[in-house]
């Protein structure tokens, strides 16, 4: 074992006193929120009057989160099925093939990205029509 | 070092750094040992399996890598899927105790030699080994787990077109 | 398993703070001193390979970063490359680029939240509030680039998912200002610290001899004196392009494995700084593929491997000219040293330097049971 003093490196730990002294990086958070940058993959949102309830998303989803249910009244002339995808938040993973694939790209993804809820049996979530 | 090699054996060029040799399940240690002995082919990388079940037999690719670690030499054989059995390689890498165990689980594969072959990843299994493909993933899922209620509205798209389609169908005539 | 009285076994994990992941060590200790060690995992076991084989290509690309928390990047990029090798498919140079600055940024990330680790494991818990924060600011980058600040998914077969926002490359040349004036103190506290040096040296020492034919890789090598990087020996995007150097030390001890990683971020700089410099102004991100259901593999088989923060990443991927990918086999840095390596390691060393060592090797289960 080496015993020779490393004055070096028993002094220089002693640098971080200075952090002391700075403001830290910490933020407040309920008060102050963090900016979430556009394109952020928060939650689904769905322009029903561009989607054509094609199940594309359905087919690639790898997690099988999305149902397709019957629309209560048909916005768009053009979606043959009259069926829109519902999310199962409890298996979706946010990669976002599901708007890759979206033929009129209605379906998509928005910069919010908060829920809590007590019961995961309601975490299926409607896309906000935008 | 690899033109020494390509006279001995039939080696085939991949890519620029990657090459294959395909062997017959008998002369496995042979090769193996000859190679990592004497060419700079000295450290095992990876022991990777494929199971073929429409040929009913497993592939193996022992991945053998230089020295300077620049270029991967792909030593394929094939073995039959039922008492799938292979010498250990223990006696030449280390390396190979955890991945033979990890082949031992996932596919039944008997490393003759190697007294590790206890439970790596899975405890307390006693169906078939997992990765096999004749092990359904989605059957065994289907009998352990349960679903989340409030799914059951979810329609099929393409019956829902049809039966939306003769509707309008109907809705014409009636009005006609 | 022992009898008599005098050795002591317990589990060290898989719930303890100095464990790196969901896994255990059976220790039998005499008094302090270990005398036996078996690694166990399973805790994890996610069943990644058997997923693979019932989904597309295109829904198997969300479940491989999921491999590697720390960074999902390497494993995006082998992945992509094995693909890309399969289905003949040639990536542009700017999407090259972008791909080298995403895994040199996924590096960076990874060393600073390992210098935390490192640190926390020795009782230093300062530097590990520091440098997260610092990790934090490039998994803000990342945020703003791919939408997702841990599991970007964002390389992909045929390119990269998403163009570079506006300005993207300066606020990456300010971060990395930033990072590097950091960098003295992290040495002053950390790399100099002589409770660290009186800690880690002599501890851990890997046999530089028998290092090469045991397939270790990565910091475990460069700690020997080896100089073996995937990014050098096996050129793989834009690498061969780029002027870097891989750091070694002597000794083979956790310390000198601690002095490569810190040459490593300096290297990581380095080359993102090239990259911002050399960055192609246009080209395709992402080339044409065939839709969902078109895209099959032909029947062939590949082996590919990246080098991620803690060593080599490894994917073997055979095809079967379906849409679904026959086998893809992951080989982690971790495989061999958490098992072999740690195995041997572990014996005769003190039970306070089990989290060291561990932290050292860079121990991560998934990448173990896949």
């Amino acid at each position: 074992m080496n015993t020779k003093l490393d004055i070096k490196g028993t002094i220089s730990p002693f640098n971080a006193i200075t952090k002391l002294f700075e403001h830290p990086n910490t933020i407040c958070y309920p008060s102050v929120k963090k900016e979430i940058p556009k394109g952020y993959r928060g939650f689904h949102t769905n322009t029903l009057t561009d989607c054509i309830g094609c199940a594309n998303c359905q087919d690639v989803c790898m997690n099988e989160a999305i149902d397709m249910i019957p629309i209560e009244e048909d916005k768009n002339p053009k979606n043959s099925s009259g069926c829109i995808p519902r999310i199962d938040y409890g298996r979706c993973c946010w990669c976002s093939l599901c708007t890759d694939v979206c033929p009129p790209s209605s379906l998509k993804l928005e910069e919010d990205c908060i829920w809590a809820n007590d019961n995961s049996n309601n975490f299926l979530y409607m896309p906000k029509d935008k | 070092m690899i033109e020494s090699l390509k006279q001995q054996y039939n080696i085939e060029q991949k890519e620029s750094r990657l090459f294959k040799l395909i062997i017959k399940k008998e002369e496995f240690l042979k090769t193996l040992s000859f190679i990592s002995s004497s060419s700079n082919f000295i450290t095992l990388s990876q022991i990777a399996c494929a199971d073929w079940i429409e040929d009913e037999i497993f592939k193996l690719n022992y991945i053998l890598t230089t020295k300077e670690r620049d270029k991967n030499l792909m030593i394929e054989l094939e073995i039959p899927r039922e008492e799938s059995k292979l010498p250990t390689l223990l006696n030449f890498f280390p390396q190979a105790e955890v991945m033979e165990r990890d082949l031992h689980e996932m596919y039944g594969i008997e490393f003759i030699g190697n007294p590790t072959l206890y439970d790596f990843a899975l405890e307390n299994w006693k169906e078939i080994p997992p990765m096999r493909r004749e092990f359904d993933t989605l059957a065994y899922v289907n009998e352990h787990f349960d679903f989340r209620k409030g799914r059951e509205d979810n329609r099929d798209v393409k019956v829902e077109i049809k039966r939306r389609r003769a509707e309008a169908k109907r809705l014409k005539n009636a009005n006609k | 398993m022992q009898t008599n009285n005098e050795l002591i076994k317990i589990f060290h994990g898989p719930q303890h703070p100095g464990i790196t992941g969901n896994m255990s060590v059976e220790l039998d200790l005499l008094g302090e001193t270990i005398k036996g060690a078996r690694t166990h995992v399973g805790y994890l076991h996610r069943g990644f390979e058997k997923l693979i084989e019932r989904r597309t290509i295109i829904q198997a690309f969300t479940i491989v970063c999921r491999i590697c928390v720390p960074e999902p990047d390497p494993n995006e990029e082998n992945f992509a490359r094995a693909v890309e090798n399969l289905a003949d498919i040639e990536i542009s140079q700017r999407a090259k680029y972008i791909r080298v600055m995403v895994l040199e940024m996924a590096r960076l990330g990874a060393l600073f939240l390992w210098m935390g680790g490192q640190s926390g494991s020795i009782g230093l818990g300062t530097i590990g509030q520091w440098s997260v924060h610092d990790r934090d600011l490039i998994l803000d980058l990342f945020e703003e680039l791919t939408g997702g600040r841990v599991y970007h998914m964002y390389i992909y077969p045929g390119g990269v998912r998403r163009e570079l926002p506006n300005g993207f490359l300066d606020r990456l040349s300010q971060l990395l200002d930033y990072l590097e004036s950091r960098l003295p103190l992290y040495d002053n506290v950390f790399f100099d610290n002589s409770s660290f040096k009186k800690r880690a040296i002599g501890i851990g020492v890997v046999d530089a001899n028998e290092a090469l034919k045991n397939g270790y890789v990565g910091q475990v090598l460069r700690g020997c004196g080896i100089k073996r990087d995937v990014r050098k020996d096996n050129p793989y995007l834009v690498y061969d392009q780029l002027d870097f150097e891989i750091p070694t030390f002597e000794g083979g001890d956790v310390y000198a494995r601690a002095m490569v990683r810190r040459g490593e971020i300096r290297e990581s700089i380095k080359i993102l700084r090239q990259v911002i410099k050399q960055m192609p102004e246009d080209g395709l991100i992402m080339q044409k593929i065939p839709k969902h259901r078109k895209f099959k593999l032909k029947k062939d088989d590949t082996f590919v491997a990246t080098e991620s923060a803690r060593g080599e990443f490894a994917y073997y991927m055979a095809g079967d000219g379906t849409e679904k990918i026959r086998r893809m086999q992951v080989k982690g840095p971790s495989l061999i040293h958490g098992f072999t390596l740690l195995e041997k390691l572990l014996i005769d060393e003190e039970l306070s330097n089990v989290a060291m060592i561990m932290n050292s090797l860079g121990i991560c289960p998934p990448e173990m049971e896949r």
